[in-house]
């Protein structure tokens, strides 16, 4: 078979197995094609993590209610464990349990619901009148400090809930009166975890209103493994509500905020047969209705792919699938425009990196960084230096310049700036040292040029990374990345000019 | 044999300027001039006849030297090879009684890295340009060399210290300061085309086109250059030193020819470049391979490869054992340009 033949039937065979399995998946399993026709989701998974004493293990977490009303759109996992969902008057919790073991374990619960539903942190009717508070036992000095914040609260505030929002403020504020700081210093010692809720909840209990810890979980899927954080209910006198202790007058916004538990008790009960328990949550958007999903997740290897994976994992694989779209228009601009760049795949990782950060402003310091650097280089090969040295005295020169940077933004009051630091740092210094090598030995025009040709490639591959319905389909299909190979193969045998010849042998003949 | 004809070469497709020809030229113009471009010379002529177990072979100049020499074959005298940080400081030693010398990277790329040393000031060295360079300097060079600051990939490297080619006064009076040097590609070992390389006062005694080198065609059959380009606009002057740069014959034509032939058989690679300097006492001297020669000799020569290629292909497939003067005689018979009007046009 010629070179030609074989490039041909393998074209042929990739398209032919991504567009089939595609195609099998939208059609079959009913997984929507085009990314319009998604309904956006939040995924958001409590992972409880412990390790297990080689003992009898039960493990109990309190679910969200307000999900688990709703029905539909919730599951566990977790190896080999027995699992009960406890319904205790409307409080749902999750119990695990299982023989002897040893290690690290994790346990996974899923909830998923509507975006821009309801926070779950809605007042919410009390079945009975709690108890009136405990008055918490405060020694000496501090019972009168106590008493005296509580007082002046009260009488700057009509209801328990101007109460609420006057005394978190307090606790919030830095310039705060002798009283207060003697009480904190009192909570703080107590309580390390969080000490300003559990100093709220005692005041407020002083003023006879009832408080309890809530917890929820903040809807972004920028941070996989966040903490669960730390809300308050309060009872008003009719309802109970949860708000934000650190801004304590906002109405949760169910865009931003899920209220995983409240109404008092424990997250997570302490583990039996485990030390070390905590619990994590992850928040992933989701494009697929819940039914395909787990169709999804029960098939074939082949098909379910990304999907069948925990989505701590999953959200990794955000960016991984970005990666070859990338490389695909590194490709194109090279061999087909014939752009001129510093490296193959600099390009996609700095697209990469201006995914993380908006453009605009990563290109700036992007510009701002390799300006400066190379400025520094040029100090620098003054002293003769050997090369690998040299290149050190680069990557601390940039790590300071960065450092630099975004203590400079933070106090301009750009706080994005402090993102920089996750801008890839090898990139930075190797485009330096490539850059001023290539300065010195093939003048500055070449430099120039072939660092903007990088610029100019990375900010494309960026803008196609950037449309969505690419991205649905690299992290929904990614099968069809079978077919973006095939692309990249005919590209590989493509003998036509560049278009940068075009111009190059614009004079020519005429001889 | 074929019968003896000249090849059609894009001249009579020139149908006048077009509005656009300042710009851009449009890649069915190309193609019927014969240009190739990257993309065609990578697929269609590199990686078929280029095995990559051979790039080794002309990626490192010791061993394209010591292969050249094992040919019988003219290469600048090498005074010693620096291995190491300590060999360094035997670079006087190596030396002995040559005051002028070359440093040049084992796997450099491009002249990247070479360093001409002319003559000796006291403990000092004096390069063409006057520039006084101390042993520390050149120390310095030379560890660069070895920590692979101008080898391909960054890998280590060995420093060549060589013969310094004293150029013959023909091709120096086209250069300004430099050593102008001559490239022929070769296709299964038939010269398709050559150019003369030779600096200006921008290119700083480089021969880099890119640089603003020139570059000068040569005629295969009887090696007079025919045409001349700088930052590709065609030239007849040189724009330093005012000399006339169309109808100069190169010295022992032959010589080179047979030289380039030489190289391919020994490398095995099928399509290269070999870049020859002529030395005024030594004749040509081999100085490296290339297995990946550029296009601008296109330019040069104001000629596509494309339909001398062509020939060859088909000349190699009817006729693949064929001895290296049938070659040379079959490219200078077929490849032979029309010597252009001395006066420049404009």
């Amino acid at each position: 078979m010629s070179a030609q033949a074989k490039l041909l039937t393998a074209v042929a065979l990739l398209i032919a197995v991504g567009g089939g399995l595609a195609f099998f998946k939208s059609t079959k399993l009913g997984v929507p094609f085009w990314e319009g026709e998604r309904v956006d989701e939040w995924l958001v998974e409590a992972r409880v993590s412990f390790v297990a004493t080689g003992r009898d293990v039960k493990a109990r977490l309190a679910l969200p209610s307000i999900a688990m009303k709703r029905g539909g759109g919730q599951e566990s996992g977790s190896l080999d464990y027995s699992f009960d969902v406890e319904n205790n008057r409307g409080e749902y919790t999750a119990f695990w349990s299982s023989g002897p073991r040893d290690g690290g374990q994790s346990l996974y619960y899923r909830v998923r619901f509507k975006e821009g539903l309801d926070s779950g942190g809605e007042p919410m009717p009390a079945f009975e009148k709690p108890n009136p508070p405990d008055i918490p036992r405060l020694p000496g000095s501090l019972g009168a400090a106590a008493n005296s914040i509580v007082t002046k609260a009260k009488k700057v505030t009509s209801d328990p809930d101007s109460l609420f929002v006057n005394l978190f403020k307090q606790i919030n504020s830095s310039d705060a009166s002798q009283e207060h700081l003697i009480v904190k210093r009192y909570y703080e010692k107590e309580d390390r975890a969080n000490p300003g809720i559990a100093m709220g909840i005692e005041l407020l209990g002083l003023a006879g209103v009832s408080a309890r810890p809530a917890y929820g979980v903040r809807l972004t899927d920028q941070n996989s493994g966040q903490a669960p954080v730390p809300l308050v209910e309060y009872f008003d006198g009719a309802f109970w509500k949860v708000h934000d202790p650190a801004d304590p007058s906002k109405v949760l916004d169910g865009r931003e905020i899920f209220v995983w538990h409240r109404g008092g008790g424990a997250l997570l009960d302490d583990v039996t047969g485990g030390e070390n328990s905590r619990v994590t949550f992850t928040v992933a958007k989701d494009r697929i209705p819940l039914a395909m999903l787990t169709d999804l997740r029960n098939s074939p290897l082949l098909i379910s792919t990304i999907l069948a994976l925990p989505v701590s994992e999953r959200a990794v694989f955000r960016y991984i699938v970005l990666i070859p779209l990338g490389a695909f228009v590194v490709v194109l601009l090279r061999n087909i425009v014939g752009v001129a760049t510093l490296g193959t795949f600099m390009p996609v990782l700095l697209a990469l990196a201006l995914l993380e950060i908006k453009p605009l402003q990563g290109i700036l310091m992007f510009s701002i960084l390799v300006g400066a650097g190379l400025w520094f280089r040029f100090l620098l090969s003054r002293m003769n230096l050997l090369v690998v040295p040299r290149v050190a005295a680069c990557v601390v020169i940039v790590t300071l310049l960065m450092i630099l940077m975004s203590v400079v933004s933070y106090q301009l009051g750009i706080v994005s700036g402090i993102k920089i630091t996750l801008f890839p740092m090898i990139i930075i210094a190797w485009t330096l040292e490539r850059m001023s090598l290539i300065w010195e030995e093939e003048g500055k025009r070449n430099a120039i040029t072939q660092v903007s040709g990088s610029v100019f490639v990375a900010v494309c591959a960026y803008h196609f990374m950037k449309v969505t319905q690419i991205q649905y389909w690299a992290f929904y299909f990614p099968e069809m990345l079978l077919i973006l190979l095939a692309g990249i193969l005919l590209i590989g045998r493509y003998t036509g000019y560049r278009l940068s010849e075009l111009i190059r042998f614009k004079s020519f003949s005429n001889a | 044999m074929p019968e003896a004809s000249t090849i059609e070469e894009g001249k009579a497709v020139n149908t006048g300027r077009r509005w656009w020809h300042r710009w851009f030229r449009t890649p069915g113009e190309l193609r019927k001039l014969g240009v190739v471009g990257i993309n065609m010379r990578n697929a269609r002529f590199l990686l078929p006849n280029n095995p990559r177990r051979l790039y080794e072979l002309v990626d490192n100049k010791i061993r394209t030297k010591a292969l050249a020499e094992e040919q019988g074959m003219n290469v600048a005298e090498t005074y010693g090879v620096v291995r190491t940080p300590h060999d360094a400081n035997r670079i006087d030693k190596m030396l002995g009684e040559n005051d002028a010398f070359v440093i040049k990277p084992a796997r450099g790329s491009g002249g990247k890295g070479v360093l001409v040393i002319d003559s000796k000031n006291g403990k000092n060295f004096l390069k063409p340009s006057g520039v006084e360079l101390t042993p520390g300097d050149l120390r310095n060079h030379v560890s660069n060399i070895l920590a692979g600051l101008f080898s391909l990939g960054g890998k280590r490297d060995y420093a060549l210290i060589e013969y310094r080619v004293r150029p013959a006064a023909l091709l120096t009076a086209l250069s300004f300061q430099g050593a102008p040097d001559i490239r022929v590609v070769m296709l299964h070992g038939y010269p398709v085309m050559s150019m003369l390389r030779a600096s200006t006062k921008e290119s700083d005694g480089r021969s880099n086109l890119h640089q603003g080198a020139l570059g000068i065609g040569i005629d295969i059959a009887t090696g007079i250059t025919v045409r001349a380009i700088h930052h590709g606009k065609p030239i007849t002057i040189h724009p330093d030193l005012g000399i006339a740069l169309i109808g100069v014959q190169i010295p022992e034509w032959d010589t080179i020819l047979r030289m380039s032939v030489k190289c391919q058989e020994m490398t095995g690679l099928g399509y290269l470049g070999v870049d020859i300097m002529i030395d005024e006492t030594k004749g040509p001297l081999m100085i490296e391979v290339n297995a990946r020669p550029g296009l601008a000799i296109q330019m040069a020569n104001g000629i596509g490869l494309m339909k001398r290629l062509e020939s060859i292909v088909e000349q190699h497939r009817t006729h693949p054992n064929v001895d290296m003067h049938a070659k040379i005689r079959f490219a200078q018979t077929h490849f032979h340009a029309e010597l252009p009007p001395l006066q420049a046009k404009e």
